[in-house]
């Protein structure tokens, strides 16, 4: 399992050819910076935990044109987003930008965790992509009021969260039902 | 001196006791908070993040703007938000198109980015804007006699050139352990004192590796150190090494228990905070550790 890398074969001549560009058009666009060093690859957490594709290997699968293979493993969600990645890379590459523009590409074809959708959905729904149910009486427990201050407390700030995701990608890759407040609204009217 | 607080899920929902623990203290210290009403999550990385960043800029933008329209800075206890908020305000800074783009996607409501407040993690903050004098000289309690080891937490640290209360050197931290100091506690060092906890998206991916990951933590801590407690800069550290040791005990990946207490929490307790409300949701036994701070064995 841990080395599930070496099961990855990349066929050079099916590369796809666009797939650098798709990338930068994502997000990464210090991609062709990359001289493959391996500096980011040493201090990455989801290489020493033993995830196939980590920072460095994505990057050099990217120049391949693996668009596929990339598709099939999941390792990019395992990224912990913790920049160690671009702390440390001499070329400025900022890998883990690399590793967000990859998973907005998996995510255009539907290949997401379902943990990340119930989060965006939660977020759409209520404002908190993390929210426990029984979130109050915790609160209760340590003398806070139920609600915090936040989005939960606010019709209208809710409303204006989802009139912000309305606006987004989020809404043509149709993850999960968008029909917020802004809608029910309408069908008021 | 006001700051807006900006809570993060994690916070207000699992551990509301830190929460309480940044209410007790800044104010204390003289700093009052605003509650920028109406924010939301930051958000996480594994939702608009990997999504579309003009949208995720937006939703950060948009937590941003509650704070600039008061005039205030925000401060936060949580890595991830500090990241991810701290991430647009940079990109922001230096991408006028996107800034464009995100200020359209929020006209509708009213708003405008301008880009005047500035990100803070709490312990950076109180470092910068208070110092470590004049928290010495607010404490009730000490930690004399403590022995802890700590964890400040990736987004703390990195990248660094984003955050405005950075570490001199980001791959050898400091901050954490002065502030620790100013609280009377002995800091005591391990190897791997900036390993990742393995929460986040490796735990939502694969619970096994990140808890093999946070093991050798744990017992570079327990071997090298022998602390009585991890003190964290941030909130999900503090959640993944607390809930963590009960399984991994239970799996015989670890035969001890070190308590674990955000950086806030354990500067609550020294200025005289009811422990039950700042402390009373930790899974591991603080018990001794709050005994050893207030000496008054009523735990
Ligand atoms: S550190 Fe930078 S240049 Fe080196 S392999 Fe990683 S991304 Fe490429
Ligand atoms: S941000 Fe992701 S890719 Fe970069 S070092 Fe951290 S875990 Fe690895």
């Amino acid at each position: 399992m841990i080395n599930g890398s070496a099961e990855i074969v990349y066929d050079l001549s099916a590369g796809d050819p666009g797939f650098i560009a798709e990338i930068k058009e994502m997000g990464g666009e210090e991609l062709l910076e990359c001289i493959q060093c391996g500096k980011c690859a040493s201090v990455c957490p989801m290489a020493l935990a033993g995830f196939p594709i980590f920072n460095k290997k994505l990057i050099q699968a990217i120049f391949f044109g693996a668009r596929d293979i990339l598709l099939d493993d999941s390792s990019i969600w395992a990224c912990q987003s913790c920049n160690r990645c671009t702390e440390i890379c001499p070329r400025d590459v900022r890998p883990f930008e690399i590793i967000l523009a990859m998973r907005r590409v998996a995510v255009r074809e539907l290949a997401i965790p379902t943990l990340s959708i119930e989060g965006l959905k939660s977020l759409y729904d209520v404002g908190h992509a993390v929210y426990l149910r029984d979130a109050g009486q915790t609160r209760l427990k340590v003398g806070l009021p139920e609600t915090p201050p936040t989005v939960l407390a606010s019709p209208e700030a809710l409303k204006e969260i989802q009139a912000i995701l309305d606006q987004t990608d989020l809404r043509e890759i149709g993850l999960f039902p968008m029909q917020g407040n802004g809608m029910a609204d309408a069908s008021e009217v | 001196m006001k700051v807006g607080f900006f809570i993060g899920c994690n916070t207000a929902f699992n551990r509301p006791d830190l929460e309480q623990a940044v209410r007790f203290s800044f104010p204390l210290l003289g700093v009052e908070l605003d509650d920028l009403e109406g924010q939301s999550c930051c958000p996480s990385w594994g939702t608009m993040p990997s999504v579309d960043l003009a949208g995720w800029s937006a939703v950060s933008a948009r937590n941003l703007c509650l704070a600039e329209e008061k005039d205030l800075d925000i401060v936060t206890v949580c890595g991830s938000c500090y990241g991810s908020l701290g991430e647009v305000r940079h990109k922001l800074q230096n991408d006028p198109s996107l800034k464009e783009k995100v200020n359209a996607i929020l006209k509708g409501s009213g708003r405008n980015y301008r880009g005047t407040a500035d990100v803070y993690q709490s312990v950076g903050y109180l470092c910068q804007n208070i110092g470590l004098d004049k928290i010495k000289q607010s404490l009730k309690y000490s930690l004399a006699g403590l022995k802890v080891a700590l964890q400040p937490g990736c987004h703390s640290l990195w990248p660094s050139e984003i955050y405005p209360d950075r570490e001199e050197d980001s791959f050898h931290p400091h901050m954490l352990g002065d502030m620790c100091r100013a609280l009377g506690a002995e800091v005591v060092d391990y190897s791997r004192l900036t390993d990742c906890c393995g929460m986040g998206g490796m735990r939502s991916a694969d619970m096994g590796k990140s808890f093999d990951l946070l093991t050798v933590k744990l017992n570079s801590i327990k071997e090298e150190a022998d602390p009585d407690l991890i003190v964290t800069g941030c909130s999900s550290c503090l959640i993944q090494m607390d809930t963590a040791q009960l399984p991994l005990n239970k799996d015989k990946k670890i035969n001890f228990t070190i308590p674990v207490l955000h950086y806030m929490q354990l500067l609550a307790l020294c200025l005289g905070a009811e422990p039950q409300k700042v402390a009373g949701l930790a899974k591991n036994d603080v018990g001794a550790v709050i005994n050893k701070i207030r000496g008054d064995g009523n735990v």
